[in-house]
């Protein structure tokens, strides 16, 4: 659309009109980059919708110039948001501040961390009605009591501070403090990224009954279509600052017009299903039957990235036998806590196992007493016959040269004053013993194999060059500098974009099936476990409750915690009646 | 209320530790008060055992054994006798010391505390106002000011106001002609004897103020909490005060209690370079002189001060911030 072009004229009951709208980032000393360029669109009363796109994409931009809360060095450079009739866009910062009551409010991504430390729930509420005077004195106890019921919440909780809460009970007082401005327009920017599996659903199912209880307009951001789907009617796809494709849910599920929503909707695919395919990656059973690896059933674009090793590098297996790990109690009189509960797993040569659990089952406690960080209370974990535990330094050395972990965040991983060639010669240098040109040399070789190539220009840049999934790469060849025989993947892929995740899933799985790596995956997310496992394990609380093959364990769970996990994988096609 | 009888608990401990440490130490050191003078006696001639048990008496040897010498001490301690001071004998050492300590306890205190005050007022100011005058103007400023070494800027003040131009007095608490007590005279004197080092105390120290408040108060802009505070529409007043400000300060709390705990010990500069009967002017003068009873009062008060400072700090951060009170 053109910058000049006045723009269609708004419904009769819009509440929210945009256009044109553009917001420009001007950092000092560097040139100006728009994040969001010329965007129009119109929300009707009572409207849900969900705003979708990956990282970069300008969504949240959008969603803080729509409240009005952009801060240098962002800038609304031009456009209109006319709210109710009122251009929004150019009113002077007291109007503004009126206007939030009755107006339009948002509920912040890091619900956790938009509480003030040090006041009480209570005050938090007070400071919004004395603010805007809209709840007369006698009554804002009993209105307080009763927003906090809304997001079903003890009335005790007022007297908390936010340090004594949970995550998600800090994200259901946001969402309270939001609700007690009576805004016409809600904006979710990311509400339950930050929370646990099946609090985010918990969170998700609240603020949908909310926004149909209230009956306020509400625009839900996120990066993972498969929850704006299933809770919104209507989907807005950003993609580098534009919007492009704007439709009922229904008929994106079903008939997505665009590219890059088709893109975005191939990644999805439902654990449960029989067959579960993504690009890239056909089904395991398929694969089985055709005796196959994932790569060559791949198109092009998902070739594989490590050529066949003619023996296979794991010849040891994991045998954990009957461990338990308990932490001396937090504070004193407390309980103490029993981190992990008699687990035992082997995994053998060159085999997958996922572990699988929300935070706090104890999945990276396991992953931690195998690499010899921390010691199992009780029970042992041995590889290659030799029990973890009990290890000298030196033999301890050995282990941690064939047993490598892959972290979850890939911006943490690495530090961000040295280059690529200097992070990956540090485990090469002190793990294979090569020296200078050698030591070059396989720094060029464990880059292509992970697939950052030219290798000559990765070598030299600097983490910050590099985008999410391209960082995590540097993690994965980082891990396979000492050519270990099994690596532990601690949620490889949860902060990654959903086009960014099935590249490195893909590498995960050729180390496997053409180096023979054995890989222990831990990851919450179930999809990506049914894709590049074998065997699963699913924990809660610190037990197995429940391990088999993955394909059977997800279609046919039997335990009810593996069934609530499953249930929390959002599922758009069963929310709008689609197959 | 359980956090401050923990506190209070653990100030005891602390304090009895330092007392005690303050009695062993001595004895660990080879010779003695005794000995030092013999060696000088000697010089001249040999010394008899006659003479020696004088000196001995003289100073105050104790009796008894460690224990015994170590119950006396204590209780000498708590009853604030620390025998008589060398340097202005016969003056007692407690007298010495309370005389001296209101001049420091007002002046470099009550200054530490206006600068404290002042600095973070202004330092939530500039982060407020980020990138005005309002910014630059007491950051730049506050930062020129502090970069000068302390005593270059009282030699400074001293010769142009004090020499020059004759508006204040160059030392002394103050004027020669008054008598200290509650009368009009030496209260208006005392108060303009105050002016030249207070100001420079608080030229000097108000820079690190603003700027750790400035600091601090600029990341917790950046707090979620504060943008959350912005979308709800609270007053701009009370997203800068109750929230930005409020949690900005508790850092700089840490650094406020030990500038109170080195009021007592710190004032060594500006007594000296005023010519201010204070602590630090005591504690001079009894390291030069090697006034070992007026030493060992004045390190139990900077001792004692420093805790003291601590534990209200201590306090107040359990008051201001709930998640220390767990």
């Amino acid at each position: 659309m053109s910058t000049e072009a006045p723009g269609p004229a708004a419904p009769s009951d819009a509440l929210l009109s945009v256009r044109d709208l553009s917001v420009v980032y001007e950092p000092a000393g560097a040139d100006p980059t728009f994040a969001v360029e010329n965007v129009s669109f119109d929300l009707r009363r009572g409207e849900f919708v969900g705003l979708v796109g990956e990282s970069g994409s300008g969504k949240s931009t959008l969603g803080f110039a729509l409240t009005r809360l952009s801060k240098p060095p962002a800038r609304i450079s031009h456009g209109r948001i006319l709210f109710d009739g009122r251009d929004i866009a150019s009113i002077d910062s007291e109007a503004l501040r009126e206007q939030r009551q009755g107006g339009f409010a948002m509920v912040l991504q890091s619900g956790m961390n938009a509480l003030n430390p040090v006041r009480s729930i209570r005050n938090h509420f007070f400071d919004v009605f004395k603010a805007h005077g809209h709840v007369p004195h006698d009554r804002r106890e009993q209105r307080a009591r009763d927003l906090i019921g809304k997001v079903e919440l003890p009335a005790a909780t007022l007297d908390r501070f936010p340090g004594e809460l949970s995550g998600g009970m800090r994200q259901r007082v946001s969402i309270a403090l939001a609700l007690s401005l009576e805004p016409q327009l809600m904006v979710f920017d990311e509400p339950t990224t930050a929370l646990d599996v099946l609090v985010q659903h918990a969170v998700m199912n609240t603020i949908r009954d909310l926004q149909k209880s209230e009956g306020f307009t509400a625009v839900l951001i996120s990066h993972d279509l498969g929850i704006v789907l299933e809770a919104t009617e209507r989907v807005l796809v950003m993609h580098e600052g534009v919007i492009v494709e704007d439709g009922p849910s229904s008929q994106i599920l079903s008939n997505p017009s665009a590219d890059y929503t088709r893109m975005l909707l191939s990644h999805y695919a439902d654990p449960r299903a029989e067959i579960v395919s993504l690009p890239g990656f056909e089904d395991r059973s398929i694969r089985r039957d055709q005796g196959v690896s994932r790569s060559a059933l791949a198109s092009p674009e998902h070739a594989p990235t490590v050529v066949t090793r003619s023996i296979s590098t794991a010849q040891e297996s994991i045998v954990v036998k009957g461990v338990s790990k308990t932490y001396p109690p937090p504070r004193r009189g407390e309980q103490p806590v029993r981190a992990v509960r008699d687990v035992s797993f082997t995994l053998e040569p060159g085999q997958s196992l996922a572990l699988v659990g929300q935070s706090g089952s104890g999945k990276s406690t396991i992953a931690k007493m195998i690499t010899g960080v921390e010691k199992p209370s009780e029970g042992s974990i041995s590889f290659g016959g030799l029990d973890v535990a009990k290890l000298r330094r030196g033999q301890l050395r050995d282990l941690h040269s064939n047993v490598q972990m892959v972290f979850q965040d890939p911006y943490a991983a690495l530090n961000p004053l040295h280059t690529i060639e200097y992070t990956l010669m540090r485990p090469v240098v002190n793990f294979t013993g090569l020296k200078g040109d050698d030591a070059r040399h396989r720094v060029r070789e464990l880059l292509d194999t992970v697939g950052l190539t030219p290798v000559e220009q990765f070598a030299a840049k600097l983490p910050h060059e590099l985008s999410g999934g391209q960082r995590q790469r540097v993690v994965i060849a980082r891990a396979l500098a000492s050519d270990p025989q099994v690596i532990i993947a601690d949620e490889p892929v949860s902060m990654l974009d959903v086009s960014l995740r099935a590249g490195v899933l893909a590498l995960l799985e050729d180390l496997r099936e053409k180096w023979g790596v054995s890989l222990l995956y831990i990851t919450h997310d179930l999809l990506s476990a049914r894709l590049i496992t074998d065997n699963i394990m699913v924990l809660h609380d610190g037990a197995v409750v429940e391990r088999g093959e993955t394909a059977e364990v997800l279609q046919r769970p039997t335990d009810a915690y593996t069934v609530a996990l499953l249930d929390a994988v959002p599922n758009p096609a069963r929310a709008h009646g689609a197959t | 209320m359980k956090y401050a009888l923990r506190k209070v608990g653990l100030l005891i401990l602390t304090l009895w530790a330092a007392i005690t440490l303050n009695f062993f130490l001595p004895r660990l050191m080879p010779g003695s008060p005794t000995d030092a003078a013999i060696a000088k006696l000697s010089q001249n001639g040999p010394v008899t055992a006659a003479t020696r048990k004088a000196i001995e008496i003289q100073l105050g040897v104790p009796d008894g054994n460690v224990l015994e010498q170590y119950l006396q001490y204590l209780k000498q301690v708590v009853t604030l006798q620390f025998g008589i001071s060398y340097t202005f004998y016969p003056q007692p050492v407690a007298e010495l010391v309370s005389q001296a300590l209101p001049y420091t306890l007002i002046l470099v205190g009550l200054v530490t505390i206006v600068a404290f005050v002042c600095g973070t007022l202004l330092g939530v100011l500039a982060a407020w106002k980020r990138g005005t005058w309002l910014d630059a103007l007491p950051t730049l400023g506050g930062s020129f000011a502090s970069a000068f070494p302390y005593f270059w800027t009282a030699l400074l003040l001293l010769f142009f106001l004090g020499y020059v131009f004759k508006i204040f007095p160059t030392s002394g608490a103050y004027g020669v002609t008054n008598t200290p007590g509650l009368n009009a005279a030496f209260l208006g004197s005392a108060a303009v004897h105050a002016v030249l080092p207070a100001v420079t105390i608080l030229i000097t120290s108000l820079g690190g103020w603003i700027l750790g408040m400035r600091n601090t108060m600029i990341s917790t802009l950046g707090d979620d909490y504060v943008t959350f505070a912005e979308a709800n529409g609270l007053k701009p007043r009370t997203v800068a005060l109750r929230y930005a400000a409020r949690n900005a300060i508790l850092p700089n709390l840490t650094s406020f209690g030990l500038a109170l705990g080195g009021v007592v010990g710190g004032s060594v500069l500006v007594e000296t370079v005023f010519g201010y009967p204070g602590i630090g002017y005591l504690l001079l003068k009894a390291v030069t002189n090697q006034d070992y009873p007026l030493m060992q009062a004045l390190f139990l008060m900077i001792t004692v001060s420093v805790l003291l400072a601590n534990f209200l700090v201590d306090i107040l951060y359990g008051v201001l911030d709930p998640r220390t009170r767990k």
